[in-house]
């Protein structure tokens, strides 16, 4: 076993973070999958590392100083940078360090929750019941020791929201684009003028968002989070880190892969792009 | 770089800023504004509002830096410490993700609660005794509509039950941590003095008299908030109140977490 060991999900979202901070940064890692809709993140081994259950989880053997066990994707990834060689992931000034966490901040409470109940309603719940049934699913959840981590976990992959949470999901995901294509039109990254962690981040949260939300993100309406998200995807950590995929999830984006996508039908929606 | 920091009375993420302010040596022009007239959204100045206008804080201080309203008091504190002195944050990786994780516990847990519990004490009042054209015109310069949301609740009074136990137990569950935390005879929470103590400082100070059951018996919290009181730059920030009581001032803070 290396130094470090990363337990993660799928290249996506809070998982897909540190996956492609430590790829970046070119730290060697022991990749360890948590079939998160198998709900291996309750069970006791894992438990027995990261105690609150949530994926991802890092452990870090550090010489002397013995070994570390990080959690919450973004902090793990300030940690990632901070502590091994390679590439400064929080470049520039103090200006633009307090902009990087300024902007993942804004997305891991504001923007990320609303893509999240989207992504549950409309692919990830109807994947995990297609793939596991919904007596197993309903058998799973009721080894969950907390009765509130239940019901989210029922909402979740049963799509239980009403009405006004997917209506306040939905607004904020059409206020969420424009700040990041207003933003990218000010500066090639993110956060700064160079790549870094917030870019780390939005790609996570944002690069199905033209397969998902294809009114919203598009080559005519947000031609600079095009731009973003292909030079991102394009890049040779991200496509090591989605090597370590396992599900159609995070596969081949074709809109990603090519420079510039005509206006297609809406109804063609997320399952046509993803491969 | 000349910068101006616009800060509430002395509570809250205003008084965090304050102080780390005043550990970092910098010499920063200061200005009160009064958040419950909504000062905080027509300052002067600023060329880039996006963080002021959409910061998940609500009304935190805004440092006006070359134009850019920076907001979220624990990276502002980040930014004066790493423009200054760079004593409030540990030098390790680990024992600096130590901290992180400590702050986020206190602005995504208690700060919501603490925020929710003040402006029911002390600002529903004050908003609700503002005539309805005067507020219209206030909320008409809020640009988050979830922000704006959260003052029309606090005008209204609506506080639900649940919100108000669910705040409470939120608020006891930090003071407990704290207690929990100096239990090895530390000074301060993460050994050395960083921004965790005055990020914590500034949204659990005013809870003493909201909430005295989460304080009854803590006999460590009850030092530490002294000590945290007796800092030169706390005393300082302190000092910069027009109320005789800053730390029952309130304004509407961050939203309680929407996936509870």
């Amino acid at each position: 076993m290396g130094e470090v060991t990363l337990y993660h999900w799928e290249p996506n979202a809070n998982s897909g973070k540190p996956m492609l901070a430590l790829m970046e940064k070119g730290v060697k890692f022991d990749s360890h999958y948590i079939d998160m809709l198998n709900f291996d993140q309750h069970k006791p081994e894992y438990l027995a590392i990261n105690p609150q259950g949530t994926i991802p989880a890092m452990t870090h053997r550090a010489g002397s100083l013995g070994s570390r066990v990080l959690v919450e994707s973004t902090a793990i990834m300030e940690y990632v940078n901070a502590e091994f060689d390679g590439p400064d992931l929080m470049p520039g000034t103090a200006q633009d360090h307090w902009r990087i966490r300024w902007w993942m901040k804004f997305m891991d409470q504001w923007l990320a929750p609303s893509f999240s109940m989207f992504g549950w309603k409309f692919f990830v719940g109807p994947n995990a019941l297609a793939a596991h049934g919904q007596d197993k699913i309903e058998a799973q959840i009721a080894q969950i020791p907390l009765p509130e981590r239940q019901l989210a976990w029922r909402k979740a992959v049963f799509g239980l929201f009403s009405e006004a949470e997917m209506a306040e999901s939905g607004r904020r995901i059409s206020v969420g684009i424009r700040m990041l294509e207003d933003e990218l039109t000010k500066r090639e990254w993110l956060a700064s003028d160079q790549y870094s962690l917030a870019d780390v981040n939005g790609f996570n949260l944002a690069y199905a968002m033209p397969l998902s939300q294809p009114h919203l993100a598009n080559d005519e309406v947000t031609p600079n989070i095009m731009r973003w998200l292909r030079a991102i995807y394009r890049r040779p950590a991200t496509r090591e880190c989605w090597k370590l995929g396992r599900t159609p999830m995070a596969s081949r984006v074709a809109i990603l892969e090519q420079d510039y996508i005509p206006p297609r039908d809406e109804s063609e929606g997320i399952t046509s792009g993803v491969r | 770089m000349a910068m101006i920091l616009y800060h509430g009375e002395p509570n809250g993420p205003s008084l965090a800023v304050l102080a780390a302010l005043g550990e970092s040596g910098l010499d920063v022009e200061c200005r009160r504004i009064d958040l419950l007239a909504g000062e905080r959204h027509t300052l002067a100045g600023v060329t880039e509002p996006l963080a002021r206008d959409m910061g998940v804080e609500g009304e935190g201080p805004v440092l006006v830096a070359g134009g850019e309203a920076m907001t979220e008091s624990v990276f502002i504190a980040q930014f004066l410490d790493e423009s200054g002195s760079n004593t409030l944050q540990p030098k390790d990786a680990y024992a600096h993700w130590q901290m992180l994780m400590w702050c986020r516990r206190i602005t995504e847990r208690c700060a919501p609660a603490a925020a929710f519990l003040g402006c029911k004490a002390s600002a529903q009042p004050v908003l609700a005794g503002m005539d309805d054209g005067a507020f219209a015109a206030l909320s008409a310069t809020i640009a988050s509509e979830d922000l704006r949301t959260r003052w029309g609740a606090v005008r209204a009074g609506t506080f639900p039950d649940e919100q108000v136990a669910d705040s409470v137990t939120k608020v006891t569950d930090a003071a407990k941590m704290v207690e929990d935390q100096l239990a090895d005879g530390r000074d301060w929470l993460m050994g050395d003095l960083t921004i965790a103590d005055f990020e914590t400082y500034g949204w659990l100070a005013g809870m003493v008299d909201l909430v005295p059951d989460a304080f009854a018996g803590k006999d460590r919290v009850s030092g530490w908030l002294a000590r945290v009181a007796a800092r030169p730059s706390v005393q300082s920030a302190l000092a910069l109140a027009s109320v005789p009581n800053p730390q029952s001032s309130w304004a509407p803070g961050p939203e309680i977490n929407r996936w509870g």
